[in-house]
């Protein structure tokens, strides 16, 4: 089974089903420090191929890479309109599935430019232009981490929003809702 | 679940006569086997279950099982749903809203956007005394749904049906009207403002889009709001969809003006991000003695947490919050939770991000989102439009203009947002750098148009009727005042059907026809209307205006190439020679007038029908060769009091005409707002159909009788 492993030994989420994996069986036998542990997006479906060959997102839409907004726009609409699973044909509904899911991701990380212009300078360093499992979970992993990165936010905005509410209608040169707040305060 | 406060344990909810199990389908079993569902055919349902903690929803054209959102009748039941319960209301309703919308036509994508905020809203906040004021309000029909107007969703935008914009007569969950944007902020601190004079403790909440946020009057609002410190909660629905409708011919449009881009700068800000990990790792490194130090880098940091962007609206006095996803339900009733608790937070903006068109694949993929929608398939989002013989004014105008263009140069395109309903997207595309898009900001349009005709250029300003209403001051004194030769193309004058009051255009013939320098023109078909734009070209020494309705042409004969010819300024024409009574109708009315002349034959009479084309300056010749052969004449417009007929009038007075012998009545829009309904029953009720002017010429000729056949 193939597996896009880089796995640190003795680390319990593994690629392949679930199962440990000894890393791959490669000349060196070096296993590869990877920055992160654990691969939440770790679902290869058994025996397939489909993955063997992996595009660059601007491959996958059929794009140049300096494909402009509108070009971008087009080709995710035509493939998406082709592999949504909605009118796919039932018999190959997964394939389709799969396809749609890459496209649109394409698509959401090329759409945006801060995204687009991270995605950029990975390939420049990466040799590979493989879709490997480390990128995808950059990927999607970037889109969690900025959900994560707003709600760490509003959460302290919501603290700060507190305290000074706590300290706004006391003091002088208060605004005029102040003076209102104070006054319906004073009179029940 | 602690943050909605229940009590109740989720076995024990309020839908415990719905014996429909919740749905649970681990596999993708499509075809639904609740054997003892009342639906017809073969098991092709809307199905909505749950897949990996989302919920997803199969479209059909088969009305949707909605067990929970049955038992939603008033925003008090929503109460004490947990928050897996509201996460499968917003599912449920989505397919409500698009299973209603496919029946009946009208706002599709705009209200799948705020369905999980709507839901949020009504879960934490208690209209009708909380106020929720909805900005344009094409996007509240999840509001009205789970405000006990799902039984009449049907008849949305129909006659005597639910109107498709928030309105105050018609629930009082609608806190204020709308329909023309950027109002709400504006309103909800007038709310605000009433309720602390009145020393009452109410939420009001005014949710505005990105798009609407380009117009003046938003800024004037948040400005105030700043200013006064009234608590108020400023929803602010970004969906980058700042034009609208939100399409190029090619494309989704790119967002105009800056706005938009300092928008995605704050929700793409990872400076911030960057910062605080580095002020995080220094307060490790330095350790539990230097607490001061640590509490400065906080506060430092704590600074920044407002910082690229929302500082925008922390200058105008908003404490601004975000950005949220607008779609995570739990999200949002936590934030709201929050600031309903907290005692003077002052006027809060809450940042939301949504997409236009969630949920709905057909919606999201499409150019226009599927924005405003006729009749459609729910599997396909395939829409049912009806085929005409003739195109509509909007498309015969941007042929015209873009003939003009090609021959002149100097010819240019202005339009406030409404690229696609002006017909302006035609010209986008043929003259790209001569077609301006404003934003919604008609006052600037206005004058932007001036000061391009003040330096040489033919500005065409193509707004809607009801919308010029916004820019009226600066036609007066920014391009009439100073006889600019502005060019106003006011598409949807008269009635305007299903949209109702907030967009019918009634009033434009009075207000253009009485300022000093104007000319003023009526097409009465679509060959007519090309040969005005050319007329309006031509006219370089003056500001002119020229209206058309809503529709389709009537199928006169076309210009050769779509090029018209200029009109000679101030002259008529009779379509009709008849006898004792003629019928001098103004701009598309005119065809109604013929009608009515046809119906007239089968009793014998011959009425004149003549078109008057200008109401300034008026064809003078033409009303006195009418007043001199006839013994009565009927003016009919299609507008209000004040217009064409009030002209006619003050001529006939001025010249004597009127001591005469002669019977001259009025036929204009009644003294009321017509409501909205098909454009038939809006003709019939404003008294101005082909019958009812039939009718006023037989009572004229005092044949009461055979008028009653026509009522």
């Amino acid at each position: 089974m193939r597996c896009y492993g880089l796995t640190i030994p003795g680390s319990e989420r593994g690629l392949c089903g679930g199962r440990p994996v000894l890393g791959r069986p490669s000349g060196s036998g070096v296993v590869r420090p990877i920055s992160r542990v654990a691969f939440p997006r770790a679902k290869l479906r058994e025996g397939s191929n489909s993955m063997v060959v992996d595009l660059s997102f601007y491959d996958l839409l059929g794009i140049p890479e300096s494909g402009t907004l509108t070009e971008i726009k087009s080709a995710y609409k035509q493939l998406a309109r082709k592999y949504h699973p909605d009118v796919s044909p039932p018999d190959r509904l997964e394939e389709y599935t799969k396809r749609f899911i890459q496209v649109q991701e394409a698509y959401e990380t090329l759409s945006d430019p801060s995204r687009r212009a991270m995605y950029d300078r990975d390939m420049a360093k990466g040799i590979s232009f493989a879709f490997t499992a480390r990128r995808r979970y950059d990927y999607h992993h970037q889109v969690v981490e900025q959900r994560t990165e707003w709600k760490s936010r509003w959460q302290s905005q919501l603290s700060e929003l507190k305290r000074r509410s706590n300290g706004k209608d006391a003091g002088g040169n208060m605004s005029w809702a102040a003076r209102m707040r104070q006054q319906r305060d004073e009179s029940c | 679940m602690a943050f909605c406060g229940t009590f109740v344990q989720p076995s024990v909810s309020p839908c415990i006569k719905y014996i429909v199990p919740r749905p649970n389908h681990g596999c993708r079993n499509k075809f639904s086997v609740r054997a003892s569902a009342s639906g017809s055919g073969d098991g092709e349902r809307t199905i909505i279950w749950k897949e990996k903690g989302k919920w997803k929803i199969k479209y059909s054209a088969e009305k949707p099982e909605t067990p929970l959102l049955d038992t939603i009748n008033h925003p008090i039941h929503m109460k004490n749903l947990t928050a897996q319960d509201l996460e499968q209301l917003a599912a449920e309703l989505r397919a409500d809203i698009v299973h209603s919308v496919s029946n009946t036509g009208g706002h599709l994508s705009s209200s799948l956007g705020v369905v999980e905020l709507t839901v949020a809203l009504h879960h934490v906040f208690d209209t009708p005394e909380d106020k929720i004021i909805w900005d344009v309000g094409h996007q509240a029909y999840p509001h009205k749904i789970l405000t006990g107007r799902r039984p009449r969703m049907h008849t949305i935008r129909k006659a005597s049906g639910l109107a498709g914009f928030p309105k105050r007569d018609e629930s009082v969950h609608d806190a204020f009207g709308a329909g023309h944007s950027s109002t709400s902020i504006s309103a909800g601190l007038g709310m605000a403002v009433a309720r602390d004079l009145l020393g009452k403790n109410n939420n009001i909440i005014s949710v505005i889009g990105d798009g609407a946020l380009t117009a003046g009057q938003a800024y004037e609002a948040m400005n105030n709001a700043g200013f006064l410190d009234s608590n108020m909660i400023v929803i602010l629905n970004d969906n980058k969809q700042v034009s609208l409708p939100t399409a190029t011919l090619d494309g989704p449009a790119t967002p105009v003006g800056a706005l938009s881009s300092a928008l995605s700068k704050i929700q793409a800000s990872t400076q911030l991000r960057k910062l605080r990990e580095a002020a995080k790792s220094i307060t490790k490194q330095l350790g539990d003695q230097t607490h001061q130090v640590a509490a400065k880098v906080d506060e430092y940091a704590r600074g920044l947490i407002s910082a690229s962007g929302s500082t925008f609206f922390e200058e105008l006095g908003l404490y601004y919050i975000g950005p949220v996803d607008g779609h995570s339900i739990e999200d949002l009733v936590a934030i709201f939770e929050r600031v309903k608790a907290t005692p003077a937070p002052g006027p809060v903006l809450i940042h939301i991000v949504t997409e236009k068109g969630k949920g709905y694949p057909p919606a999201e993929l499409a150019d226009d989102k599927m924005h405003g929608v006729v009749k459609f398939d729910p599997k396909t989002g395939h829409q049912f439009k009806t085929k005409s013989p003739t195109l509509s004014y909007t498309q015969y105008f941007a042929e015209s203009l873009i003939k003009e263009a090609e021959l002149d140069k100097k010819i240019v395109g202005i339009h406030a947002a409404m690229g696609g309903g002006t017909g302006l997207n035609y010209f986008q595309k043929r003259f790209p750098e001569r077609c301006f898009d404003v934003g919604i900001a008609e006052q600037h349009a206005v004058t932007f148009a001036a000061g391009l005709a003040a330096e040489g250029l033919k500005p065409f300003c193509a707004i809607y009727s009801s919308f010029l209403q916004r820019g009226y001051d600066q036609v007066v004194h920014d391009v009439d005042l100073q006889n600019l030769p502005v060019r106003f193309a006011m598409d949807r004058a008269g009635l305007v059907g299903a949209d109702g009051p907030t967009h019918c255009g009634a009033f434009d013939i009075t207000y253009m026809a009485c300022l000093p320098n104007m000319v003023v023109m009526a097409p009465s078909d679509e060959a007519e209307l090309m040969h005005m734009v050319a007329t309006a070209a031509a006219i370089d020494d003056r500001p002119s205006c020229f209206r058309f309705p809503r529709g389709n042409g009537i199928g006169a004969t076309l210009p050769l190439n779509n090029k018209g010819t200029p009109l000679e300024i101030g002259k008529g024409r009779i379509l009709t020679e008849g006898s004792r009574v003629a019928l001098l109708g103004y701009g598309s009315i005119v065809q109604q007038c013929r009608q009515a002349s046809e119906m007239l034959k089968e009793h014998d009479i011959y009425v004149t029908v003549a078109d008057a084309r200008f109401c300034k300056p008026l064809d003078t010749d033409l009303i006195r060769l009418l007043a001199k052969e006839h013994e009565m004449l009927i003016t009919v417009e299609e507008g209000s009091i004040g217009g064409f007929g009030s002209h006619v009038a003050h001529f006939l007075s001025l010249s004597g005409i009127l001591d005469g012998p002669l019977k001259w009545r009025a036929m204009m829009l009644p003294d009321r707002y017509i409501e909205h309904g098909s454009p038939e029953i809006q003709i019939e009720e404003s008294g101005l159909s082909s019958k009812n002017i039939a009718a006023t010429v037989l009572s004229l000729l005092e044949r009461p009788k055979e008028a009653l056949l026509f009522k």
